[in-house]
């Protein structure tokens, strides 16, 4: 029996965690989003609720890598010699799931590792697929990511920058295509997390509980009703979360058409300048956050507002820091950049 | 596996505990409610209170050991299933047979935290996923987390603590009657456990019909919006982070009134549930804890958080308040709950803040100053576990080598080859390992460090305040329960000698009662100090490999007992300090001169010790805790 989350859209408050999963789910191309905050604040809640507003994809049918019929420059080996025999690859329409990674994950299972008895006894390459393949075209979820061992952090690190898992073993190689979604939540005060994997994240979120006291009776009240009966709960919430899933996947048909103007580039490089941030990945992410954001909102023009809505999404955890230092994002600083244009 | 025989000592038949009690009794009643931690010293039963759960549940107890290994716990590969079916099988973890039971976690301080979280996790969420040596399985498990510990020895993390949902404090009964019931019943029991167990099967029996009739009233319990605002405003008043305290707590308030066989949640089980499921969340870093009625904090400066100061204002209070202020609005409160307006909703309020910050001041009281949670940031916990390079430390996982190993890990090794045998040659050896099989053991150990305070105890200027300061400092430190996995210890130099006052420790009990005794006054030796520092630290860096350590150097700096007679004493000391080197120690130098001229003797020492240097004038101890802290990380 699959047992019922929390709808997504019952979530109380969280508005930029919610946007932040929100985009990715529009654009997978932002990178990620990680959620920083103190316990209790339904992080996980809010990232395991995804896998029922998540849009639909093409996939190949019966792939165990989730290949895209459409990218023929992403396939695995498999549907590479198929279509390479000719072959038609069939395609079916399945929605994008949340696949977990534990922390008590093996490298093994993880990356998945070659059969070699079957390469042997039959002469043909058997690939026993890990997380890594699981995950491909889906949304990878880290929970404790802080916590995770190091060597697991570099798998995925490498799969997430390459968007191809790599096995390099005993003379053997394989690869195939592993692009996905990487969300992962953590509590500060459990550990830090390594600075190349907090770059790799397109967008970060801090959650905190909220201290208003209506917000905070309508949280416990929803949850409670959820608990008494799930059932009940989930399909009370049933047309609003189709209208949010809905509203993701116009998104995403609306994305390609989103253009960007000088002036949304000028100010964005302005912003990332005034802030102090190296490197072109904040600008690029910047860029496709606020067109996502856009096409959310149904629009094809990216203004603003939506520059606005993303950056504080884009820019704090690239924002250096001294030790010792709680980083807090500058709104009144990002205002004047906006100003300035 | 032979099991040893369980038999249980009755619920019942424990003594007291009523909130122990209580607690696993909601557990029981509510499906929401799903963990429960017992803190307390030794013996004080909480064990045997866990145990005896299984009577009155008709649950069986799985007993989780603290050391156990990730594969046992959650399951992984079960070898010979593998060899024979050449697939890799998977072997059923602990928790699986917990399905429908009861886990419990003895000292749960002591398991891997990692494991532990990720147990709190499987228990919450009803569902295991595993992803192992070749294993991938999800498999739901609906079961409850009975866990106990002991805080004086080392502590969780807020983190854990926050996934219990309720959390009960059982204390060693000092009455002499009580003790000696107890010793009878234990007498008793051990004598024939048959009967004693009959004795009390009718109090066993009354108590399970309660729960069974409790779990079928549950979904028709009742709370009133304004008792579910006072939990949640509750929750914001303690500072619990985010929102699993109140939810906690409305659950346990409705398995109370349950268990009262009431359809209705009435104030007194909010205040009972607020006593299990907040006094572990309160957070009071942020802010001092909510003391409605009056005490403006004494202007401290020189009493810190010694707990005789403490006492005091315990005691005023108990005087005060009661009287005058609590029986006419109890009585005023009865009459206006019906009535809905914002006024009685704020009395209501406030009047239920005051009883339980009263209640929970006793639970602080009876244990020491449990836990003042701080608000550590960020860093916590990567230090305390550190990978070994060389083959000591817990082996705590494997891994593929990146070259040749010398530490072979011979079950996951085992494991690696297992699918493949099938295939593979057979030569006279059962099992065929192959070089990609071979797995190493990943090694950790507790990178816990050592303080050692050095303080200039002659009788200069100032030294009271230094004493407190440096007293406070210890003291803290130590309560911290991150930096508990530390040993802190003090060295005092006075006189003619140094003297070791508190070997390197973690026992906040202990230094506090040898810190109390601490005299004080006379000349300075501080060069004597600094030999008797170098002999015992490095003596003691040998004999704790691997483990950083720090001395903490409060004084003045001016020495005035040379070693060899005739000699300068301040030359004396900057040459010792130059030529000293223990391995694996730093130092820092807190500066404690004060008055009107100036000396430099403390920043020379610092200089030729490349020590840290900081100035005590303006520290108070949470300030010289934490520069001290800061230094470390």
């Amino acid at each position: 029996m699959e047992k019922l989350l929390f709808p997504f859209v019952s979530i109380v408050g969280q508005e930029d965690m919610k946007r932040a999963l929100m985009l990715n789910m529009v654009d997978p191309g932002i990178g990620g989003a990680l959620i920083k905050g103190e316990k209790g604040t339904a992080k996980s809640t809010t990232v395991r609720s995804l896998a029922k507003v998540l849009p639909y994809r093409n996939t190949v049918e019966g792939c165990v890598f989730n290949c895209d019929p459409s990218r023929p420059d992403r396939l695995c080996p498999y549907c590479a010699e198929k279509l390479a025999r000719g072959e038609q690859l069939k395609s079916a329409m399945v929605q994008m799931r949340v696949v977990e990674l534990p922390l008590s994950a093996t490298e093994d299972r993880v990356a998945g590792t070659l059969d070699i008895e079957h390469v042997l006894k039959t002469g043909e390459k058997k690939f026993e697929p890990g997380v890594l393949a699981q995950a491909n075209g889906n949304l990878l979820y880290v929970d404790e990511v802080n916590l995770l061992d190091d060597h697991i952090v570099d798998l995925l690190l490498d799969s997430a920058a390459m968007g191809v898992n790599y096995i390099e073993r005993e003379g053997v190689s394989f690869s195939h295509p592993s692009r996905f979604i990487l969300v992962g939540t953590m509590n500060p005060e459990e550990g830090e997390l390594r600075p190349q994997l907090l770059d790799r994240f397109g967008l970060s979120v801090d959650v905190k509980g909220d201290k208003d006291m209506e917000m905070r009776m309508e949280v416990v009240r929803r949850r409670v009703a959820f608990d008494a009966d799930p059932t009940k709960y989930t399909q009370e919430c049933q047309a609003d979360t189709d209208a949010m899933r809905e509203r993701i996947t116009k998104a995403r048909e609306l994305l390609p058409k989103v253009a960007t103007d000088d002036s949304i580039i000028k100010a964005i490089v302005t912003i990332t300048t005034s802030f102090g941030i190296d490197g072109h990945r904040a600008d690029i992410t910047m860029m496709k956050a606020a067109k996502a954001n856009a096409a959310l909102d149904g629009r094809t023009d990216v203004n603003k507002d939506d520059i606005r809505a993303v950056a504080a999404l884009v820019l704090s955890h690239r924002m250096r820091r001294r030790p010792f230092e709680e980083a807090a994002f500058d709104y009144e600083e990002l205002e004047r950049c906006l100003q300035s244009i | 596996m032979p099991s040893v025989d369980l038999r249980s000592f009755p619920f019942s038949a424990v003594l007291d505990m009523d909130d122990a009690k209580r607690a696993m009794e909601c557990m029981l009643v509510n499906p929401n409610l799903r963990t429960v931690m017992i803190r307390g010293g030794q013996g004080s039963a909480k064990t045997v209170l866990a145990r005896s759960v299984g009577l009155i549940s008709g649950k069986k107890i799985i007993n989780v050991p603290v050391n156990v290994s990730e594969e046992q716990l959650f399951g992984g590969m079960d070898i010979d299933a593998t060899i024979k079916q050449g697939k890799a099988v998977m072997q059923p973890g602990l928790l699986s047979r917990a399905d429908g039971n009861i886990v419990y976690v003895d000292d749960v301080n002591l398991m891997d935290q990692r494991i532990l979280m990720t147990l709190l996790n499987c228990v919450l969420d009803g569902r295991v996923v595993l992803e192992r040596e070749g294993v991938s399985a999800e498999y739901s498990v609906d079961t409850m987390l009975i866990a106990t510990m002991n805080p004086n020895d080392s502590d969780v993390s807020s983190h854990v603590l926050d996934r219990f949902d309720l959390c009960a404090y059982s204390t060693f009964p000092e009455e002499e009657d009580k003790r000696a019931e107890i010793l009878r019943r234990n007498a008793e029991f051990q004598k024939d456990p048959e009967s004693f167990t009959r004795l009390y099967k009718d109090e066993e029996d009354a108590l399970l019909n309660n729960i069974e009739r409790a779990k079928k009233l549950l979904p028709l319990v009742t709370m009133s919006d304004d008792l579910m605002g006072v939990s949640v405003e509750l929750a914001v008043k303690v500072f619990a982070d985010g929102y699993r305290g109140d939810i906690a707590m409305i659950n346990t308030a409705k398995a109370l009134a349950a268990l009262n066989g009431r359809d209705e949640v009435m104030k007194k089980d909010v205040e009972e549930a607020a006593m299990l499921c907040l006094a572990h969340r309160r957070n009071y870093a942020q802010e001092p804890p909510p003391q409605p009625p009056e005490p403006p904090e004494p202007d401290e400066d020189d009493q810190d958080e010694d707990p005789p100061d403490e006492d005091d204002q315990d005691d005023q209070q108990d005087q005060d308040p009661p009287e005058d202020q609590e029986p006419p609005e109890d009585q005023d409160q009865e009459d206006q709950q019906e009535s809905p307006p914002d006024m009685d909703f704020q009395q209501l309020l406030d009047d239920m803040v005051f009883e339980i910050g009263e209640q929970f001041r006793v639970v602080d009281y009876l244990n020491d100053g449990v836990r003042k949670v701080s608000k550590t940031s960020a860093k916590k916990g990567r230090r305390m576990m550190v990978e070994s390079s060389d083959s000591s430390g817990r082996y705590a996982r494997s891994r593929i080598p990146d070259d040749k190993t010398h530490d072979i890990a011979f079950d996951a090794t085992i494991r690696a080859a297992a699918p493949y045998q099938k295939g593979r040659e057979h030569t006279s050896l059962t099992i065929n390992i192959q070089k990609q099989d071979v797995r190493e053991k990943v090694r950790e150990m507790r990178a816990g460090c050592t303080i050692l305070f050095l303080v200039d105890a002659s009788g200069s200027l100032g030294v009271r305040k230094r004493m407190t300061a440096v007293k406070g400092a210890v003291l803290s430190m130590l309560r911290d329960s991150y930096v508990k996995r530390d040993r802190i210890g003090m060295m005092a130099f006075r006189r003619d000698s140094a003297e070791l006052v508190l070997p390197p420790t973690r026992s906040v009990e202990y230094s506090y009662r040898k810190l109390e005794e601490m005299p004080t006054g006379g000349k300075t030796p501080l060069a004597d100090a600094l030999v008797t520092v170098n002999d015992y630290m490095t003596s003691y860096s040998r004999s704790h490999v691997g483990e950083m350590c720090y001395i903490v150097i409060i004084t003045d700096g001016r020495a005035n007992v040379p070693l060899s007679e005739g000699a300068n004493p301040n030359d004396e000391v900057l040459k010792l300090a130059e030529d000293m080197a223990i391995p694996q120690v730093k130092w820092i130098v807190i500066d404690a001169s004060s008055g009107f001229i100036r000396f430099d003797n403390a920043e020379r020492l610092a200089q030729a010790l490349e020590a840290t240097y900081f100035r005590l004038e303006d520290l108070n101890a949470d300030r010289l805790a934490e520069s001290v802290r800061a230094v470390i990380q």
